[in-house]
């Protein structure tokens, strides 16, 4: 093994932090802890990694992962890329909706990522639909981590360069589209470097992470696990299903532990905020918690300030608050901003008119007035710049797309040359976001791309169109669904249907609110039944979603007939 | 989270309703009452707690499509049912269970593992 080479594999950073007494400690769903060392998983990651080849998978092979254990998903990971192979994560069963949409989606996601193999849990195993995942010519196995801990073990990691492929992450597409994000061994290199560096966290060889968050996201693959092997730290990394039923599980793991990095989305924030009790918190001691890591959606100010103001009792400081952006495509992060939170109060009508971050005058108190939180500044070697629809760079305070271009930027999109183009151009990465820079400062506010971001979790206005278009009565040709992403708010997700009024509509209403939640587990916050006619159409009868949008918040979608909205305030 | 009603009234060729996202699930014949042990009245006490509408959940009411609940709010009520019972809800259970009277039974089963157990 070439030393100066394997250390930026994903195989050479666990090889390194095996020289030392680290670990992760995985807590599962039930509060069960395994501990496991660096140097246990380095062997252990050997033994499996013997077992897949035994089994004929070849180097750049991709083997799926759909273990909802923690300590189980760890050690298939592990295993799979130190056999050389590409770990392909694909969210277990029981989160997004009922079985049979579990076992469609998989399937193809096993088919668009051409796995080879899939290590699943035994519970998950039946759950899979292998017989249709396998292609024509290309056969997907299932394996079970138990089987395959069996070895035999390979004296040391198959040699990978570092312009392989580490991993595909399937969090952007749509199900109905899937797009696999393939990150390079350097890609993820340069995207941790920069994360633990002393332009990022500055981690230091006595922090501990603590992560509730699904390995199979980006945030808690790279952000907790990866970071931390690479920065040879301890870190506990718990069920995000024990967060979702006791938050109070992850601030009591950062107190027990004496966690000082810890991300999460602003839904957990304010989770923790409706649903730890008094009692709870009187046992905390948050005191250690230096990086409070807030990503993956949008960051409101209020939230931050009310979780600072609760937990001030537990030692917490506000300063240790670290807003943070990035997505799939460019590794994990964009830019962090530490030393606290950053708050930019602009005229909101102004913001929307002319996109222009203009401060406000009155300050918050001004009803016009809106907060957007700081992320910080990009990385060294990697460039953030605000662009307008030409590639024209803007000016600070002008909002425009933000485009994203480094080291850390995927390669493209797997076996899709044309969604890979469209990402990648004119060198730089399209993020779909919109924002502005002030004072060096990144600021997110909005999105040009049609995508619906509820607790963190991103929707495909596609794939909820598709399951509504289950419902009798509908035809898919007559939906849209689209989200209105307030600056400071959730996103309100709204579907309008086209049909024919009659006794049934109240029933074809429900019956869509009904099958969305079964499918996505995503309450819609508004549903329309329009006269046919309503939904603006291209002149090949394609559904125009943005327009539709437009003219629903314009309030002019229904020209013949009135809508009202009773939704409480604040939803507009 | 925007948790609250939303109501949508729309109107057009002279018809007029409203879409509540949440509609009491009670079917025939499933008055809570005088069969209902403790575990079905507790359960049903919790799920009517963590709802952010006003519910009247039935055996047969299914969280997701008739309560409203959504993926983050089923996780909550096995946290509640976990602690309020003093069980532990396996992981595979969460994939299948859709009704009231599935969650009951799952109750029902635990707490009796747990008391024959040593």
């Amino acid at each position: 093994m070439i030393a100066g080479e394997a250390c930026e594999t994903i195989a050479g950073t666990l090889v390194a932090a095996a020289t030392t007494t680290k670990g992760v400690r995985a807590i599962e769903h039930d509060g069960q802890a395994i501990e496991m060392p660096y140097a246990w998983l380095l062997s252990d990651s050997l033994r499996i990694a013997g077992a897949l080849q035994i089994r004929g998978l070849n180097p750049g092979d991709r083997v799926a992962i759909v273990v909802p254990e923690v300590a189980g998903f760890v050690r298939a990971f592990l295993g799979i890329t130190t056999a050389g192979l590409v770990p392909v994560p694909l969210f277990p069963p029981g989160q997004a909706g009922d079985v049979s949409t579990f076992t469609r989606q998989s399937r193809d996601l096993l088919i668009a990522s051409q796995a080879s193999a899939v290590v699943a849990s035994a519970d998950v195993a039946p759950l899979l639909d292998l017989e249709h995942a396998s292609t024509s010519g290309h056969v997907c196995q299932l394996l079970t981590i138990d089987a395959l801990a069996e070895g035999p073990a390979l004296l040391v990691p198959v040699p990978v360069t570092s312009d392989r492929p580490a991993l595909i992450q399937f969090t952007s597409g749509s199900t109905a589209m899937p797009k696999g994000v393939v990150l390079s061994h350097a890609n993820l290199h340069a995207n941790l470097s920069a994360i633990a560096g002393p332009a990022g966290l500055a981690i230091r060889p006595d922090d501990v992470g603590v992560s509730w968050l699904p390995l199979y996201h980006d945030m808690g693959l790279i952000g907790a696990l990866l970071t931390s092997i690479y920065a040879r730290n301890d870190v506990v990394i718990m069920s995000p299903v024990l967060f979702l039923k006791r938050p109070t599980a992850w601030l009591d793991a950062i107190s027990r532990y004496r966690g000082t990095v810890s991300f999460a989305p602003n839904f957990a924030y304010e989770l923790c905020l409706r649903r730890v009790k008094p009692s709870q918190i009187a046992a905390l001691d948050l005191s250690s918690w230096r990086v409070a890591g807030c990503g993956a959606e949008p960051i409101r100010c209020d939230t931050l300030e009310s979780f600072a103001d609760r937990f001030a009792c537990t030692g917490f400081r506000a300063s240790s608050f670290v807003p943070s952006y990035g997505l799939a495509e460019h590794s994990l992060a964009v830019a962090l901003a530490t030393g606290g939170v950053n708050v930019d109060t602009v005229d909101s009508a102004r913001l929307v008119r002319d996109s222009l971050a203009v401060p406000a005058s009155n300050g918050a108190a001004n009803g016009h007035a809106v907060r957007l939180v700081g992320c910080g500044r990009p990385f060294p070697g990697h460039e953030v710049h605000i662009e307008d629809e030409t590639g024209q760079l803007l000016p600070d305070r002008h909002v425009g797309r933000i485009v994203a271009r480094g080291p850390s930027v995927m390669a493209g999109y797997f076996e899709d040359p044309a969604a890979t183009a469209e990402a990648l151009h004119r060198g730089g990465l399209e993020t779909g976001d919109l924002g502005y820079i002030a004072e060096g400062q990144l600021f997110v506010c909005g999105r040009t791309k049609d995508l619906i971001i509820r607790n963190g979790r991103k929707y495909h206005p596609p794939d909820l169109e598709s399951s509504i278009a289950d419902v009798d009565g509908i035809r898919s040709s007559n939906v849209v669904v689209f989200g209105i992403s307030h600056v400071n708010e959730a996103d309100q997700v709204v579907a309008v249907l086209e049909g024919r009024a009659s006794q049934t509509s109240r029933d074809i209403v429900d019956q869509v609110r009904r099958r969305v939640r079964e499918t996505v587990g995503l309450e819609l916050d508004h549903v329309l039944l329009t006269p046919p006619g309503t939904i603006p159409r291209t002149t090949s009868g394609k559904v125009r979603r943005s327009e539709t949008r437009a003219r629903f918040q314009a309030g002019t979608l229904l020209t013949g007939g009135r809508i009202s909205l009773d939704a409480p305030p604040g939803s507009r | 989270m925007a948790g609250a009603t939303h109501n949508v009234r729309v109107t057009f060729s002279g018809l007029a309703y409203t879409s509540d996202p949440v509609r009491g699930g009670s079917a025939p014949g499933a008055e809570a009452g005088s069969s209902a042990d403790r575990f079905e009245r507790d359960t049903l006490d919790i799920l009517k707690r963590l709802s952010r509408h006003p519910i009247d959940p039935g055996p047969t009411s299914e969280l997701l499509a008739d309560l409203g609940f959504d993926s983050l709010q089923v996780l909550e009520l096995v946290g509640e049912l976990e602690d309020h019972f003093n069980i532990a809800v396996p992981l595979n259970a969460l994939t299948h269970i859709r009704t009231v009277d599935q969650i009951v039974a799952e109750v029902r089963r635990l707490v009796g593992q747990q008391e024959v157990a040593p």
